[in-house]
């Protein structure tokens, strides 16, 4: 599902995030990965969908290429792939509806989109993945009204909305309160089991790391350090990703 | 010691450039001490106000208020693709520069200025009042426009941009509700200000209620000249009053 070779970035000035990290991800994997924070996790998830663009290396997502594409074909490979954030990253003035109607924005017909009409099918859509994580009643709220936890769930069902092949969520329970942590992580993991969609999804926990990942990658210092299943993930490993003498 | 004896200079240095100020100006506080009884004799010539000429400066004040809200308006709508395109995060850089150097060329220019020459082409009277304030008010407003889209939070901007969104669709829903409360606060803070500068405008012919003050002035007939100058104060101040109600509401 997600083929990635040689992967190289260097942000500007001259920090290397990335030193040639290569990863094969499966259809339907719950990859989990972790790392200290600066170890490359974010950069990595961000160039699977060409939020930044990687220095050297390839990346095809779901069959298609990610990079050397033109600006259409990574609208296109974009659709494929539904993103989380940390910060959630809603549109704050506009209603949770709205905001998951955003995530239909590579599907519908451009010109009437821009003066706010969206196709019926469309917004049945929107709906639908509102509800599918629980927050159909608060549909016409304005986002910012929201909690975090609620706004991290919309947020989610905007990826959702795109009908994506692959979820990225980059540290997604980080700004929410700890005792939210299982119930974001169990939308993401439903999403996994019940729709078959492949996630990646970065953690600095290591405990939700192992209670979730059916796959676990560790970063460090921009490179892949540990790859395996949560079971092989021994203290030595975890030293290895997370540097002497340190507790994650 | 050196940080102390380039702070001594400095204020050497500043004062040099105060004294030469007060010299090169003839700023001269017993001229103002020996006029001041001037001031006092032309304030007592304007009392009382002269009722008689309040229809004419009512009259006056509507058709200022028209010109800077017509000027306003359509130069909160000529100054939104130039905001846009003067923004760093948004436009490439072979647009941002030139568009940056051509607004801060036009802006270096006041509504005045603009109004002698709107006036000299097409004539005396509101209109060339009306050309003049959009003249200004397109350029200070694009530029207001332009930082207030280079201080959006990017986290939006990104998650639309993931959806597969096209540029215009993520101006549309990731920029365009974050700066919209920002563009129209700025839009009624130039309203309150044109206000005041449309007063001017009929100083050069621009039509308005300074085309009555000046009237009065030259005609040297202060008490009706003072009903004109209660009128504008009176008009800025309701103006200024809805305008920070309004803007108080957006944020």
């Amino acid at each position: 599902m997600i083929e990635v070779t040689g992967l190289r970035v260097v942000l500007p000035p001259s920090t290397v995030a990335l030193h040639g990290v290569d990863l094969s991800i499966e259809r339907g994997e719950f990859v989990v990965v972790l790392g200290r924070s600066g170890a490359g996790k974010t950069t990595f998830l961000r160039c699977l969908n060409r939020l930044v663009d990687p220095t050297a290396g390839t990346i095809k997502v779901a069959g298609r290429a990610v990079t050397g594409a033109g600006a259409p074909a990574v609208r296109g490979v974009r659709r494929q792939i539904g993103m989380v954030f940390q910060q959630f990253n809603l549109v704050r003035r506009a209603s949770a509806l709205d905001n998951v109607l955003a995530g239909r924005l590579g599907y519908v017909p451009p010109v009437p989109s821009l003066f706010g009409s969206f196709p019926r099918a469309d917004r049945e859509r929107a709906r639908a993945c509102l509800d599918q994580v629980g927050l159909g009643h608060l549909a016409a709220r304005r986002a910012d009204t929201l909690s975090g936890g609620e706004q991290q769930r919309v947020a989610i069902a905007r990826a959702l909305a795109q009908r994506p092949a692959v979820i990225l969520a980059d540290e997604p329970t980080a700004s929410l309160d700890p005792a939210l942590t299982s119930s974001i992580m169990d939308i993401l993991k439903a999403i996994n089991v019940e729709q078959g969609l492949t996630l990646v999804v970065s953690q600095h926990q290591l405990e939700t790391a192992l209670a979730y990942a059916t796959r676990i990658v560790g970063f460090r210092e921009g490179r892949i350090a540990f790859d395996g299943p949560p079971a092989a993930l021994t203290p030595t490993v975890v030293r290895a990703i997370y540097g002497e003498g340190e507790t994650p | 010691m050196a940080l102390a004896t380039i702070k001594r200079a400095s204020y050497f240095v500043a004062l040099v450039v105060l004294a030469w100020l007060v010299w090169d100006t003839g700023a001269d506080p017993v001229r103002l001490a020996r006029g001041l009884p001037w001031i006092f004799d032309f304030v007592r010539r304007m009392m009382p106000p002269d009722p008689s000429v309040l229809p004419a400066a009512l009259l006056g004040a509507l058709k200022t208020v028209e010109i800077a809200l017509l000027g306003t308006g359509v130069a909160a709508v000529l100054a939104l693709p130039l905001g846009f395109l003067s923004a760093r995060n948004v436009a490439p850089g072979a647009v941002f520069y030139p568009a940056r150097a051509v607004l801060n060329f036009f802006r270096s220019v006041d509504t005045l200025v603009y109004a002698l020459v709107f006036v000299a082409a097409v004539g005396l009277g509101p209109f060339p009042g009306v050309l003049a304030v959009v003249a200004y008010t397109t350029t200070s407003l694009a530029k207001l426009y332009g930082e207030a889209v280079e201080g959006v939070d990017p986290g939006p901007v990104d998650a639309i941009t993931a959806t597969g969104a096209t540029r215009l669709q993520v101006l549309r829903f990731g920029v365009i509700p974050q700066v919209l409360p920002l563009f129209l606060s700025y839009v009624l803070y130039r309203l309150e200000t044109n206000i005041r500068a449309a007063t001017v405008l009929g100083f050069v012919g621009a039509g308005g209620i300074g085309f009555y003050l000046q009237t009065y002035l030259r005609m040297i007939d202060y008490r009706a000249a003072s009903t004109v100058l209660l009128v504008t104060v009176a008009m800025v101040m309701v103006v200024d009053a809805i305008s920070s109600r309004l803007r108080d509401r957006l944020v």
